[in-house]
């Protein structure tokens, strides 16, 4: 059985919480029960809680799959990235290093890399996965065009990504601002912006002992 | 005697907390479960559906319920791992007895011996101390069966007033001022009603964390357009993106709400003709904020001016509004003015009961708000009813059949028993699901009360922080376990279905309470046979009261996916009716049993009322020798005092151990950085963790998470300072400073959940 | 055209594979006077697979990612400095990983003993069954002693034993035991494959049920031939060697294409490893954004060449901000922070505010 093809997966970590919530749903699934496959992360805690789910963008042509020395990785029909092939897989971390994405996970003691594999146990049966299933923000979404046009008036989805003069084309969908122009998200672009400013500032009026203190008299 | 029977690294030892993993069955991809059982999360109060896999007599696994509305198959980290609190390796199947010569502290025994034990000693208790010697503490996790016959237990059966739940450290500030402004204790509006708003106030609550499913409908409004408004000390992550943020001081949203109502009366954002046609009390209230000019406003709040401006701007010239609070407005000993203060800002805009124009109060625990309605309130009947009214006291000792004489008085508050213990007036106590050793503030002075009790019988599944210095501990029974119903943060009332039956001999906690009722020759009231016959007696119990279920039937809640009370059995006329229950309050034209018709709201006029919230500051305010503000809350990983969740692996593993976060500017002062141990004190005691250092809270307050127990609660910390109306206990502030340290001896000894 | 040259290039190889096989069999077979007739069926099935397997294998090792390992797998096992070492490390890893299957007793125990049982059982037939094909090992009776064999290994004579020795009962049963050892295998591969939901989510017949059911159905008919002229006077022989016959050249026929072929693929596994040893003692590669250490130098620099070779061009536009030159040397965990900024910078740029963080 396939993926359904008017199911998409459709990402907005802008929307996320850092909750975790799909992870430990990610370790539920039956392709791959007790290691959770998606990855979740604070950007920069320091400064910032914003995290990000990174799950599999399953590529059009993805850079894992060709730069694997053993032809561990295959795409089925419904486009969707497999986990390596376990008999051909010899850990080589090829696909780790070169995924634009820093998707795959080796596990070192199989000797083998696993990943996001759409959940295929559940999408494969016209299910949704059990990261976008349980996500209390929503980041993570799987369903048609239509319920996320309805559900997001403000956003629109992208499914292409620039990685220096590379272009990488991808099932899966991003949530970008409506009124923007683009049509690719410049990924390493963000690499190199000025040191970000938050929009949420601790403006504050400080006054009182410690005011004092924090300025060292 | 209730001190700790051996050392506690001992009890630790065999009791726990040890964690959980999948394993067996859980791990097994090819097993194929015997039923869904379609249930709700054991947690916070937003009560998702969930369906559990049951196999065997073993809850293996969960999968989502797409079908209930509230989430949708949306779960938080802890319903996905819920289920690893089954089968797990500390739960108790016996009952156990305090004994200093076992190794563990505890020998096991029958637990019919146990509770004929139990009942002998209550006896004992009562006939040479009175009645009122007996306390009893239970919890607002239970259901509202369940939490119906604790109050009916302790007052029939026991006849002592001293009872009173953990519901006091949570909603009791939002109950006090719901009451006083409305009449009624419910969260106004569906959640429905936050999607469609313009503007979205959230104050004191870390909605991504504490209440995450509500994140999605926070979203979906900013979707549609709304603008969010975050109150909080903290960036959380429901922060991070909000259209404004007003880095609160801790402790002073009661002059914020002020100054912004300042602002809308002097720019003419209210709604006049609300105000005038279904309102009382504004002019006082409109005369005491006339001082709160957005300069003082700044001042007081730490919140720069121009951005008390814009809040109040968005809020005063929005159509459409929800406001939203939760403990951090609520945890402080004056949570009632903070709650009364946000309530006038919405009955002053005007917006209230109509669709996306809303109020509510985030719940906390799974039953925060059923647990607060049905009488284990230390001044509550069941429905919502007031034990010092004789109308409400006639009426109920008919439910109960007992002489109204018979039924006690108003008991006081969970932390005022604890006082009452010191002083040696309480010498027995009995609790179900509360765990104050971890829970209540001051923790020192909780623990020096439990070694004073003469007896202290409690009742859990696994042996909590508390339970370790019980006499006895009878094995209860987990959510799963049982059936019955809870009401849920928008006040629909719905069902927790049984999955499994209760291991060895543990058994369902009202057929425990009803064995003591029996063991103490006072069955008679105690007799139900099944959760149903609980809750047939509690419909007619809350019959007529604010709180009425007596329209709701356990078919009814599984046909509509839950009824919201209240859902009268009878129109105004006596006459049965077939109620679908009351979605929204106060709605225009709507009928309640106070006003009678006279307007929507739970007054005899029927309109609402104005509260002057006056500010005050914290109970403990800074000062040079202790200059920093401390501030303590939840992580979504863990649940309140952490008993199931500090036993599940995954989750303990999200987030181990609590932290002191910290601005790096406090921090570079201190000589601190991440992930050095640093030792926060306040004039009660001190705790030594590991610092977090981040820009993400403001630079004069610290934040530690209180799920952890020992050496390790932030409540050895916090005040016992209580709000004088709903007294609940000052949470949200207290002074402290904080100093470089080195690495604690537990490191060696505990496990991080230990 | 450069696929056009590869593919001849690896049909010469495997032309040269079934001819020096063909060359091997006369020669071992004394000029085909050890070669058994009845068996020629079986003798060009193998020619074929043999071509099949080198052709594939040549196609495959051309890959610029597998020709980039194949040359550094051998250069640093070959190393001079570690050549000791590495022998040494070999002999354990092969004992290991191939004699004992240790990465895949990991993954999963039923796993393992599926795959363990049918890997000896296989390999015990193979060890029979091709050389007593190619005639390159024969049994004669010792002249003089009617009661005792001789063996001939490519012709020269090694071992002699009484026929009715324990010793001629087990290695005249020898496929037996490896029957018995494949269909065991099958069998718990079976169970696992008809039971577990996550493998029935991605398995697929071509690639996961064939096999075991053409493995099956070789050692069932192999034992049925046993079974025949053991106990049933030769009951339906005939019909049960075309059987077997069957069943076994499919197989060969379908080494090249299907699962079977991780057979000759796996052994890079080895190698790799090698390759990883020498990347943990070398320089490491500091990502050009947060500055940790995440990988070999050696690794990145390889799959910026091979990736170039594969058509990719992930080479970053230079900026002031930073002296990365390609993307691959930017670390996994910040490619993934990456998506999530790029995503606030276009949510900044179409509110006009600042970014989010």
């Amino acid at each position: 059985m396939a993926v359904p093809s008017n199911q998409h997966f459709f990402i907005d970590p802008s929307r996320c919480i850092g909750c975790q919530s799909c992870v430990q749903a990610c370790s539920e699934c039956d392709t791959h029960k007790g290691t959770p496959m998606i990855h979740l992360e604070y950007v920069e805690r320091s400064i910032s809680t914003q995290t990000t789910p990174v799950i599999c963008m399953h590529c059009e042509s993805p850079t894992c799959a060709q730069v694997c020395p053993a032809d561990a990785i295959k795409k089925t029909e419904d486009g969707v990235v497999q986990s390596a092939r376990k008999p051909r897989c010899i850990a080589c971390n090829n696909c780790v290093l070169a995924c634009p994405f820093g998707v795959p996970k080796m596990n070192a003691g199989w000797e083998l890399m696993t990943k996001c594999d759409m959940c295929y146990d559940r999408t494969s049966e016209g299910k949704k996965p059990m990261c976008a299933t349980v996500c209390p923000s929503q980041a993570l979404f799987f369903g048609t065009f239509a319920e996320i046009e309805a559900l997001r008036p403000r956003s629109r989805p992208v499914n292409e990504f620039r990685f220096g003069e590379q272009l990488v084309k991808t099932k899966v969908l991003m949530m970008v601002p409506r009124g923007g122009l683009t049509e690719v998200v410049d990924v390493t672009a963000a690499m190199h912006g000025a040191t970000p400013q938050r929009t949420v500032h601790l403006d504050l009026m400080m006054s009182g002992v410690f005011a004092n203190a924090a300025e060292g008299k | 005697m209730a001190t700790l029977p051996v050392d506690e690294l001992k009890i630790i030892d065999f009791f726990g907390p040890h964690l959980a993993f999948m394993h067996g069955q859980s791990t097994d991809t090819a097993i194929v479960p015997d039923k869904l059982v379609k249930t709700h999360c054991c947690f916070c109060g937003q009560q998702c559906g969930i369906q559990l896999k049951v196999k065997g007599n073993d809850v293996i696994g969960f999968e989502p319920w797409e079908e209930f509305p509230f989430n949708r198959g949306m779960l938080c980290p802890k319903g996905v791992k819920r289920y690893l609190q089954g089968a797990h390796p500390d739960r108790l199947l016996k009952a156990i007895r305090r004994d200093p010569q076992s190794p563990s502290g505890f020998s096991p025994m029958g637990r019919q011996e146990a509770i004929e034990k139990v009942a002998a000693e209550i006896q004992r208790i009562q006939s040479a101390y009175g009645n009122g010697a007996i306390g009893v503490l239970s919890g607002a996790s239970l259901t509202t069966e369940k939490a119906y016959l604790m109050g009916k237990f302790a007052r029939v059966c026991l006849k002592t007033p001293f009872i009173d739940y953990n519901g006091r450290l949570c909603m009791v500030s939002a109950g006090v001022g719901n009451k006083k402004a409305f009449g009624v204790d419910r969260a106004a509006n569906p959640w429905s009603d936050i999607v469609g708003a313009e503007v979205v106030w959230i104050s004191g609550a870390n909605v991504a964390e504490c209440a995450p499913i509500t994140t999605n409908y926070v979203w979906q409004a900013r979707e549609m357009g709304a603008k969010i408004i975050v109150v909080d000390p903290r960036i959380t992550p429901i922060a991070r993106t909000c259209d404004l943020f007003l880095p609160i001081k801790p402790g002073r949203d009661a002059a914020l709400f002020a100054g912004v109502l300042h602002l809308m009366i002097e720019n003419k954002w209210i709604d006049g003709d609300f105000i005038e046609k279904q309102t009382v009390g504004f002019d006082k209230v409109a005369e005491y904020v006339k001082e709160w000019t957005p300069t003082k406003t700044a001042e007081i709040t730490g919140i720069a001016e121009p951005l008390i401006r814009k809040a109040a701007e968005w809020w005063g010239t929005a159509k459409t509004s929800f406001l939203m609070h939760a403990r951090g407005i609520e945890h402080s000993s004056h949570g009632v003015q903070n709650v009364l203060g946000s309530i006038n800002i919405v009955l002053a805009s005007g917006r209230i009961g109509r669709k996306n124009c809303g109020y509510a109060t985030i719940t906390g625990q799974a039953n925060g708000q059923g647990g607060r309605e049905h009488g284990q309130k230390c001044d509550q009947l069941p429905g919502g009813r007031d034990i010092f009214n004789p109308e409400h006291r006639a009426y109920i000792a008919k439910v109960w059949d007992v002489d109204e004489k018979e039924i006690p008085g108003p008991g006081v508050d969970a932390y005022e028993i604890f006082r009452k213990i010191d002083r040696g007036e309480i010498k027995g106590l009995l609790s179900l699901c509360f765990n104050p050793k971890v829970s209540l503030p001051d923790s020192g002075f909780v623990q020096r009360c439990l070694e004073k009790l003469e007896f202290y019988v409690a009742i859990d599944f696994f042996l909590n922080e508390t339970a370790r210095h019980a006499d006895i501990v009878l094995p209860g029974s987990l959510q799963e376990e049982d059936e019955g119903v809870v009401a849920q943060i928008e006040g629909r009332v719905i069902k927790i279905n049984k999955a499994v039956d209760c291991p060895g001999e543990a058994q369902e906690d009202w057929k425990l309470i009803q064995g003591i009722a029996k063991a103490l020759g006072r069955e008679k009231g105690f007799t139900f046979q099944s959760p149903r016959e609980i809750f047939e007696e509690l419909r007619i119990a809350s019959k007529g009261g604010v709180c009425d279920y007596s329209g709701i039937t356990y078919e009814k809640i599984e046909k509509q996916f839950g009824v919201c009370w209240p859902c009268p059995s009878e129109d105004p006329q006596g006459r049965p009716i077939d109620h679908p229950g009351t979605v929204r309050l106060f709605e225009p034209g709507t009928w309640n049993p106070i006003a009678k018709g006279a307007g929507p709201y739970y007054f005899p006029d029927g309109k609402a009322h104005f509260n002057v919230a006056a500010y005050s500051p914290p109970t403990e305010d800074v000062d040079a020798e202790y200059p920093l503000i401390l501030t303590t809350g939840r992580v979504v990983s863990q649940f309140l005092s952490g008993t199931q969740t500090r036993r599940i692996g995954p989750l303990v593993n999200q987030y181990a151990e609590p932290r002191i976060e910290m601005h790096p500017q406090l921090a570079a002062t201190l000589g601190i950085k991440d992930g050095d141990w640093a030792t926060a004190e306040t004039r009660r005691s001190s705790v030594t963790l590991k610092a977090q250092v981040v820009a993400t809270i403001r630079p004069d307050t610290i934040f530690i998470p209180y799920h952890w127990s020992g050496a390790k609660t932030a409540n050895r910390l916090t005040i016992a300072a209580q709000d004088p109306l709903s007294k609940i206990p000052e949470y949200k502030a207290c002074a402290c400073r904080v100093k470089k340290a080195s690495e604690p001896a537990y490191v060696k000894t505990l496990e991080p959940q230990q | 055209m450069r696929i056009r040259a590869e593919k001849l290039k690896a049909a010469a190889w495997g032309t040269f594979a079934a001819g020096v096989l063909l060359v091997a069999i006369g020669m071992g077979s004394r000029s085909l006077a050890h070669f058994d007739a009845a068996l020629v069926a079986y003798t060009f099935a193998t020619v074929f697979a043999t071509f099949g397997i080198i052709y594939r294998y040549a196609m495959w090792l051309q890959r610029p990612p597998t020709a980039m390992y194949f040359k550094r797998g051998w250069q640093v096992f070959l190393s001079p400095r570690f050549l000791m070492r590495n022998l040494a490390v070999w002999c354990q890893r092969l004992v290991l990983t191939f004699v004992f299957n240790a990465f895949i007793f990991r993954r999963g125990r039923a796993r393992w003993g599926a795959h363990w049982l049918i890997m000896w059982g296989c390999l015990i037939a193979v060890a029979i069954t091709f050389p007593l094909v190619f005639g390159w090992i024969h049994f004669e009776t010792v002249p003089g002693h009617l009661d005792r064999y001789r063996v001939y290994v490519f012709g020269f004579g090694m071992d002699e034993f009484p026929i009715q020795s324990l010793k001629a009962f087990i290695l005249f049963h020898g496929l037996v035991w490896a029957a018995i050892l494949v269909i065991a295998g099958v069998m718990i591969a079976m169970y696992r494959r008809m039971r577990d939901h996550g493998a029935a989510a991605v398995q697929q017949f071509g690639e996961d049920f064939l096999p075991l059911i053409l493995l099956f159905a070789i050692s069932i008919t192999g034992l049925m031939l046993t079974a025949s002229y053991t106990w049933m006077k030769g009951y339906a022989y005939d019909f049960l060697a075309i059987l077997h016959a069957v069943t076994v050249i499919f197989t060969l026929l379908w080494l090249p294409f299907g699962k079977f072929f991780h057979i000759f693929q796996r052994p890079a596994q080895l190698g790799v490893a090698f390759y990883k040893d020498i990347g943990q003692r070398t320089q490491q590669a500091c990502c050009k954004r947060c500055g940790e250490p995440f990988a070999s130098l050696m690794q990145v620099r390889d799959l910026v060449t091979v990736e170039k070779q594969l058509g990719f061009n992930y080479a970053l536009r230079p900026s002031p901000e930073s002296d990365a030159i390609h993307y691959q040397e930017i670390c996994p965990k910040c490619r993934r922070a990456l998506l999530a900024l790029a995503q606030g910078e276009l949510r900044a740029a179409s509110t006009g505010q600042q970014r989010w963080q």
